[in-house]
């Protein structure tokens, strides 16, 4: 065999190249863990130092919060007579159908909530917040700030993230609850299925630790979208093309994370 | 007095390879170089937003890099930058803007009435007329203006040292001129040292009292206005002839 059939054009051997890949991609994993951990500290170290604004922090929770409000309700709301719907289908003839009030119940607090309003999230928020920090970065007001003496990640990381933990636990325990009511009403005007009938298939399972396992997601997912969306905007190098690509790059790493972490909340808090 | 002192800086490749040199108090200090010499993260380096590969820079004798959080604060209490393309920021108003040039701990002690005045002045020295835009944002302001609020704001805090990178890039020649008089003007008026990183050769040698010039991420030339003009280095009187050439074509083509 000669010698270009088991070498790349890089000098490594073929048989190496997957392991170089897998090399290249831990590092950039480590290098990616190691600087949001360091934004996350830097932005704690600020709360707690009382260096950021309060009118900073409000403003973020009216951005996140309630300008999201009405693209959540529309979700929660689908997602709520689809499930009941599907539900429905599947139980019809063959398990009581109140049951059903316990299917929409669990699987909109449990999962439908926290996940769609957090993918919700980081299409209106987290790219939004990507873009704006990348645009500042390359536009070189980052440096301004740093060249005024003035801390960029207590005027413009540090109030995003206190937003995003306050404003998702609210966004899904209002998505949660127009979810529930949404699939209620489907049932009763499709399936035919009571309102009494619906509460008690839904109480009959109903545990208080739902909640908090519901409620735990939403402020896990409040603190990955505005930190990752962050530290992604604060990487952006390469003009209105690189805010672009970076932003892109930003809702695809928000939108995995979020879906990771949300397959580790079983095991860890459902057994 | 601002020492460089064997300056490295690599991104992908090579930027800064070995830059040592001082700009002494109350002077005038020019740098040129073609495209990507490295001017800009020279200039950065003076108040520490690039990390250095090896090296130092000195301001008033504190040293920028290894000195701790403090020092740098304090280096850069006594810098204004002039950024290349303005860097306002798009959310805050122009008075909002050119407040953010007062240090914090000062702006926490000052009277209302003497921030006002603080800005009002500072807006006042570039030839501003306050009272027209110091609601607007700087979307609403025209390229000019903006450089312009963009000085103002690192004039505020009255430093020592004011950088200035670039400050007449994207500007047509009335306000290049226009700029160039008010570099001049300022840096004698606030008694301030200046290094002006620029393409605009016959401005730099008019304006400042030594220049410099960087190729290859080296010091090619430092000296006087007049040496540089005299230079019989072929690759400084190649950059000098091809810079002038460049400014009567882009004078022709606006014309």
């Amino acid at each position: 065999m000669s010698a270009t059939s088991t070498t790349s054009q890089s000098g490594i051997p073929l048989i190496g190249r997957p392991l170089a890949a897998i090399g290249r991609t831990s590092a950039l994993v480590a290098e990616h863990a190691g600087q949001l951990g360091l934004l996350l500290a830097r932005s704690v170290r600020a709360l707690v130092g009382l260096q950021v604004s309060f009118r900073s922090i409000l403003n973020q929770i009216y951005i996140m919060g309630a300008q999201s409000l009405p693209i959540v309700l529309v979700t929660a709301v689908l997602a709520g007579i689809v499930t009941s719907q599907q539900g429905g289908y599947q139980f019809q003839g063959s398990v009581p159908l109140y049951i059903l009030g316990s299917v929409v119940t669990s699987s909109v607090v449990l999962e439908l909530g926290p996940v769609l309003t957090a993918i919700v999230l980081v299409g209106r928020v987290g790219a939004r917040i990507t873009a704006e920090l990348g645009t500042m970065k390359v536009s070189e007001q980052i440096d301004a700030f740093e060249a005024l003496g003035r801390d960029p990640v207590a005027i413009l990381a540090a109030p995003r993230i206190l937003a995003g933990i306050i404003v998702l636990p609210v966004l899904v325990a209002v998505a949660n609850l127009v979810g529930v009511t949404a699939g209620m009403v489907a049932a009763r005007l499709t399936l035919g299925l009571g309102y009494e009938s619906f509460l008690y298939g839904a109480r009959l399972f109903w545990h208080n630790w739902d909640m908090f396992y519901s409620m735990t997601k939403a402020v896990t997912f409040g603190l990955a979208i505005p930190l990752i969306s962050i530290h992604m905007g604060l990487r952006t190098s390469g003009g209105a093309s690189g805010v672009g690509r970076t932003t892109t790059a930003s809702v695809m790493f928000m939108t995995l994370t979020i879906l990771i972490l949300d397959a580790f909340f079983p095991p860890l808090l459902l057994q | 007095m601002i020492r460089f002192r064997s300056v490295h800086k690599a991104f992908d490749v090579p930027v800064l390879q070995g830059v040592s040199f001082e700009v002494e108090e109350g002077e005038m200090f020019a740098i040129f170089g073609p495209s990507g010499t490295g001017k800009s993260v020279l200039l950065k380096t003076t108040i520490g937003l690039i990390a250095l590969d090896h090296g130092n820079v000195a301001v008033d004798g504190d040293w920028v890099y290894g000195s701790g959080k403090a020092a740098l604060a304090g280096v850069r209490r006594k810098v204004g930058y002039v950024f290349q393309n303005s860097a306002l920021f798009d959310s805050l108003n122009v008075w909002e803007n050119v407040e953010m040039g007062i240090a914090e701990e000062v702006l926490a002690r000052l009277p209302g009435r003497e921030r006002t005045r603080k800005i009002w002045e500072a807006l006042e020295l570039v030839n501003l007329e306050p009272r027209d835009i110091l609601r607007k944002i700087p979307a609403e302001l025209s390229g000019g203006m903006r450089k312009r609020v963009g000085i103002a704001r690192a004039i505020v805090g009255r430093p020592k040292i004011l950088l200035w990178d670039e400050p007449t890039t994207g500007l047509d020649p009335v306000n290049t001129a226009a700029v160039e008089r008010l570099i001049a003007r300022l840096s004698s008026e606030l008694n301030v040292t200046s290094i002006v990183v620029t393409h605009d050769i016959e401005g730099g040698l008019l304006m400042c009292d030594r220049v410099a010039m960087l190729e290859g991420g080296r010091l090619r030339f430092i000296g006087a206005p007049d040496a540089f003009r005299s230079s019989e280095d072929p690759v400084v009187r190649a950059f000098a002839d091809r810079a002038a050439a460049e400014a009567a074509l882009d004078q022709m083509e606006i014309t």
